[in-house]
């Protein structure tokens, strides 16, 4: 007999249904299983050293000291040659471009370095640059803002011979378009500590490996916007010159070119700044000026290294607006100009090379000498400012470092809760837990939260960690880029919701993002140092103050950028302002939000590495004692190993991302 | 509503000297993967839609043919997304046609060199875009002049003919004014000058007035007009707008999911529209200002005067009724000399009041 059962009403299916939710579950009983043997057998199982490459090491060694000797000698075929060519080349380029700027004098540089920035940037431009030019004045430290600025002047000019053209072909053949990208989205993810090694393998130190070390950081975004601005001119624009019959080239030189040159001239904006955020990193390799200083005075004199950060700082920021300020007044598309004002143009130019020659001409002749002096020929009385902000900087640093000051009484408790009740913890579970759990637990976490791809390469990524010989060391490290992403993500989600309610907040954050996005990694760490004194913490902060602006800045994106009809809706079913953000703005805006951790952990994970340097272990120590000790194999496994923990990361937190983008679909 | 059984007398057929300057035939455009292998299998016939589903492929622009004859102003109309951009460009190919063969002034474009294709364009064939698409880093005067300069000729001559073409489209004054200083209607004139510099045989409209208020449309669309009066060329034009259609069309091509449905004069279309599609597309069309009195005649009953007032068949319906309302006799519609047909007052009423559709 068969009973007549009620149709069950079809529960219509929530399509929108965030691939995030009901994964935390699952994510919370891998992670206590983990714990669980983190408890039972935590220390007892290290990595094993059966599955060890032992040899590498020093087979890494032995393939350096054959390098060396082929240097020495000479020979070693065409490749060889070739990068001992651009090795050459390099060395001269910047040793021309200082020698050129010294034999202008400090005077004529400042001269022609402000009017020039005048000229073509306007009024603020050029205050800019005067300013900046003091700075390098009153610091005294003049030569080595002389020799960055020809360390710089190559790098960049270097970068934009290969990367304009590649970004110009890009831009206009979507095939070489779509080929390319792959590269560039690799290079985004490598620290930039990860290939100081090799890159001293092949150009030892010197001046050619910390520039071809910047053109690797500078070259991808060069290439990345000049392809954007050439697809940006308008289709109707391209078409138009294509109907009346125009060439490839004439399409490039009268239509392309001049219409995206705005975005060439902040192509060449993000190249600088990419550029010269790679300044004391390449200081550890060779690369001199104020970066040597910073590295050097690290520990030897806190109070230069700071001062000479700051420069560093200073000089971004000029360089910065500068460009921006000259791809803003010289958009063709937007600047009209008519014959007068073009006249009066060219005046203006005249009257500037006539005021720099003038003043070249007469410093030469009043010997007027190539580094700002010290202290004048008159009665020995200083002329730069740098022991008073030297002591100053030094009565700060003693007042942030002496217990009893109000500072320390914050900074202290602070450091020791992050030390204390996040880092350490986290530090003893992931290095300690037995590898198996650790590796099938990451590895599961990867599936469940991103797909099995991801999962893959975790699995694949880790094992090769673990088989280099760096395991425990990795762990730390990633332990690090953990506790700071949370930090930095943490901040950067309420910095970013608050900034997307309130326009008064979003106006105040905009330039504090600017200005901490335009500082060079190291630069961070170096105030806290100090500031925070428990080794391994200041890599943290600054990979938090790294990171956070670029959280912050997609939530606040995201957040506004959530359809003003959901929120409307919400609101007329009279949800309270706080009901619309919880309940239907943040979860809206999860996407920016997993995008901004997805940039987040590798912007920390560049940082927290640079903070091997200072005594944070992990990876990043073993790099630094690479290079300072020329411990040249266990520099290269561990930058290995910081590449292959960078690859998961992208790949976890990406993954999840693109996960979402087809489910969309 | 009568209407005459065949087209053959209307004005679609006129006498036609010499060869069509422009000849389109069997013109495919299929955007996607493998788009070639699709034309000859039955895929092709799939509508649109399914042909996605299927393989991915959008058939743009599906088995066109038709010519154009020197002088006339050939119309393609159809809804957005019908494939009437697609089909204009594939004429000079800015779109490359996935089959079929242009000709263009004795010229085969389909087939022809880039360096051959080039010199189609510099000096044949000029098109006039829905965005304009000026270049918004130089003045007024060198963008009219811009064809001229990728040609190679010098800065006096062609600043001086771009003068001349800009004082034909009244824009004397705003020459050396940059494009986004104008207003659209403006920016469109300095596009129609821009095209007309390079004295093309063939001009290409692709939606060009789409984008203006409709009063500015009006006068854009005299302007052409008038330009077409005296210079006499070739006009495409392209078009979603049926009153801009039957203003500017001696023909008028309606498109269809890529295909061409009909092609015909305004009156063919209005009068004996091939479908139902193109006959939605011309319901609201005021009947009387387009159709003639060939379309409402009737043949004379044998023995009947034909002694009332006479107007050529080609009249306006609109433009009888004055002289049908006074007269007590029926209007005779001659073709020279001769009665073709008689009007009578009924035959008027019934066509004006078919309009409402
Ligand atoms: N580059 C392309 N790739 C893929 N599909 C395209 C491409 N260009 C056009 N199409 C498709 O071809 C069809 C015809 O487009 P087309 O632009 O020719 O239409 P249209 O009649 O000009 O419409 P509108 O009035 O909107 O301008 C559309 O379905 C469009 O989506
Ligand atoms: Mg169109």
């Amino acid at each position: 007999m068969t009973t007549v059962t009620e149709t069950p009403i079809a529960v219509p299916v929530v399509a929108h249904r965030p691939w995030w939710r009901g994964k935390i579950v699952q994510s919370g009983a891998i992670v206590a299983g983990m714990w669980i043997a983190y408890r039972g057998w935590g220390g007892d199982h290290p990595w094993p050293n059966g599955l060890v490459w032992n040899q590498l090491t020093f087979k890494l060694d032995d393939f350096q000291a054959w390098l060396i000797e082929k240097r020495l000698t000479g020979g070693g075929g065409l490749v060889f040659s070739i990068f001992d060519g651009f090795r050459i080349m390099c060395d001269h380029l910047v040793a021309w471009f200082f020698d050129a700027l010294t034999w202008l004098t400090w005077l004529g540089t400042a001269v022609a370095g402000t009017l020039l920035a005048w000229r073509f940037g306007g009024l603020r431009a050029g205050g800019w640059a005067l300013g900046a030019f003091a700075a390098f004045a009153v610091t005294g430290l003049w030569l080595e803002s002389t020799e960055t600025l020809a360390l710089m002047l190559t790098a960049v000019g270097l970068s934009l011979v290969i990367g304009v053209p590649l970004g110009i072909a890009a831009g206009r053949s979507r095939r070489f378009g779509r080929w390319l990208t792959p590269f560039l989205d690799a290079a985004q993810i490598v620290p930039a500590f990860a290939y100081l090694m090799p890159v001293v393998l092949f150009f030892s130190i010197g001046y050619a490996a910390a520039v071809v070390a910047t053109m690797i950081y500078a070259i991808p975004p060069c290439i990345r916007i000049t392809a954007l601005g050439i697809r940006r001119v308008p289709v109707n624009t391209v078409e138009a010159a294509a109907s009346m019959g125009a060439t490839r080239r004439q399409m490039l030189g009268k239509v392309q070119l001049p219409l995206s040159r705005r975005m060439l001239l902040l192509g060449l904006n993000q190249t600088i700044l990419f550029a010269l955020s790679m300044v004391v990193i390449a200081g550890l390799i060779g690369g001199g000026g104020l970066g040597a200083v910073v590295n050097s005075g690290l520990f030897s004199n806190p109070a230069l290294a700071i001062l000479a950060g700051a420069v560093i700082v200073v000089m971004a920021m000029a360089l910065d607006r500068i460009t921006e300020s000259v791809a803003e007044r010289t958009d063709p598309a937007r600047r009209h100009l008519d014959a007068p004002a073009k006249r009066r143009l060219r005046l203006q130019s005249l009257g500037v090379a006539g005021v720099i020659t003038a003043t070249v001409v007469v410093a030469k002749l009043l010997g007027v000498s190539g580094d700002f002096p010290d202290y004048s020929g008159v009665r020995q009385r200083a002329v730069t400012a740098q022991e008073w902000l030297l002591g100053q900087i030094q009565t700060v640093l003693d007042y942030v470092q002496d217990p009893t000051s109000f500072v320390f009484q914050i900074t202290e408790p602070v450091g020791n809760f992050i030390l204390t009740e996040l880092l350490l913890p986290l530090q003893g579970f992931l290095v300690e837990a037995p590898w198996f759990t650790t590796l099938g637990g990451l590895t599961l976490l990867a599936l469940v939260v991103s797909g099995l791809r991801p999962a893959v390469t975790t699995l694949l990524m880790l094992g090769l960690i673990g088989f280099l010989g760096v395991w425990a060391l990795a762990m730390d490290t990633l332990s690090q880029v953990l506790v700071a992403t949370l930090i930095a993500v943490l901040i950067g989600i309420g910095l970013g919701v608050w900034a997307a309610e309130s326009r008064t907040v979003s106006r105040a954050l905009r330039p504090v993002n600017d200005v901490l996005q335009t500082l060079p990694q190291l630069v961070y760490i170096i105030p806290f140092i100090y500031l925070m004194p428990v080794s391994i913490v200041p890599g943290i902060v600054a990979g938090v103050l790294y990171a956070f602006p670029v959280v912050s800045r997609l939530v606040e994106r995201g957040i506004k950028d959530v359809a003003p009809d959901a929120v409307e809706a919400a609101g007329a079913f009279g949800a309270t302002r706080r009901q619309v953000l919880v309940k239907v703005k943040v979860p809206l805006a999860g996407d920016a939000i997993m995008l901004g951790v997805n940039q987040g952990i590798i912007m920390v994970l560049a940082v927290v590495v640079i903070g091997g340097l200072v005594g944070s272990g992990g990876l990043g120590y073993e790099v630094a004692q690479g290079l300072v000790r020329g411990q040249f194999g266990q520099g290269v496994i561990a930058s290995v190993a910081i590449l292959a923990l960078g690859i998961t990361l992208d790949r976890v937190t990406q993954g999840s991302r693109s996960k979402r983008k087809e489910s969309m679909e | 509503m009568s209407a005459p059984a065949a087209t053959s007398t209307t004005a679609a057929s006129r006498e036609r000297d010499g060869e069509p300057l422009i000849r389109a035939t069997g013109v495919w455009k299929i955007f996607g993967p493998k788009a070639a292998t699709i034309i000859g299998t039955p895929d092709a016939e799939l509508p649109r839609t399914e042909l996605r589903a299927k393989t991915g492929c959008v058939a743009a622009v599906r088995d066109v043919s038709f010519e154009v004859w020197p002088g006339e102003v050939f119309v393609v109309m159809g809804l957005s997304g019908s494939g009437k951009s697609t089909l204009v460009r594939t004429l000079i190919r800015l779109i490359e046609p996935t089959a079929g063969t242009i000709s263009i002034a004795g010229d085969e474009v389909t087939g022809a060199s880039p360096a051959a294709l080039r010199d189609l364009r510099r000096h044949k064939v000029s098109m006039v875009f829905q965005h304009f698409g000026l270049l918004a880093h130089r003045r007024v005067l060198d963008n009219v002049a811009f064809g001229l300069e990728i040609q190679g000729v010098g800065k006096a001559e062609r600043h001086a003919r771009a003068r001349e073409i800009l004082g034909l489209v009244g824009l004397e004054d705003v020459e050396s004014s940059f494009p986004d200083q104008l207003s659209g209607g403006m920016q469109q004139r300095v596009g129609v000058a821009r095209a007309f510099a390079g004295d093309p045989v063939v001009m290409l409209y692709d939606e060009p007035f789409s984008a203006l208020d409709p009063l500015i449309r009006r006068d854009m669309q005299d302007e052409v007009i008038r330009l077409q009066a005296e210079t006499g060329k070739t006009m495409v034009f392209i078009t979603h707008d049926l009153p801009e259609a039957l203003r500017l069309g001696d023909r008028i091509a309606i498109m269809r999911d890529g295909a061409i449905v009909q092609i015909g004069t305004p009156e063919d279309l209005v009068g004996s529209p091939a479908d139902e599609y193109v006959e939605n597309f011309t319901r609201d069309v005021p009947r009387s200002h387009v159709l003639t009195l060939r379309w409402i005649m009737r043949e004379p009953e044998p023995g009947e005067p034909v002694d009332g007032p006479r107007l050529d068949v080609g009249t306006t319906v609109r433009n009888a009724v004055p002289v049908i309302a006074e007269s007590s006799r029926p209007v005779c519609a001659t073709s020279g000399d001769e009665v073709v047909g008689i009007v009578d007052r009924d035959a008027v009423l019934r066509a004006i009041a078919g309009e409402g559709g």
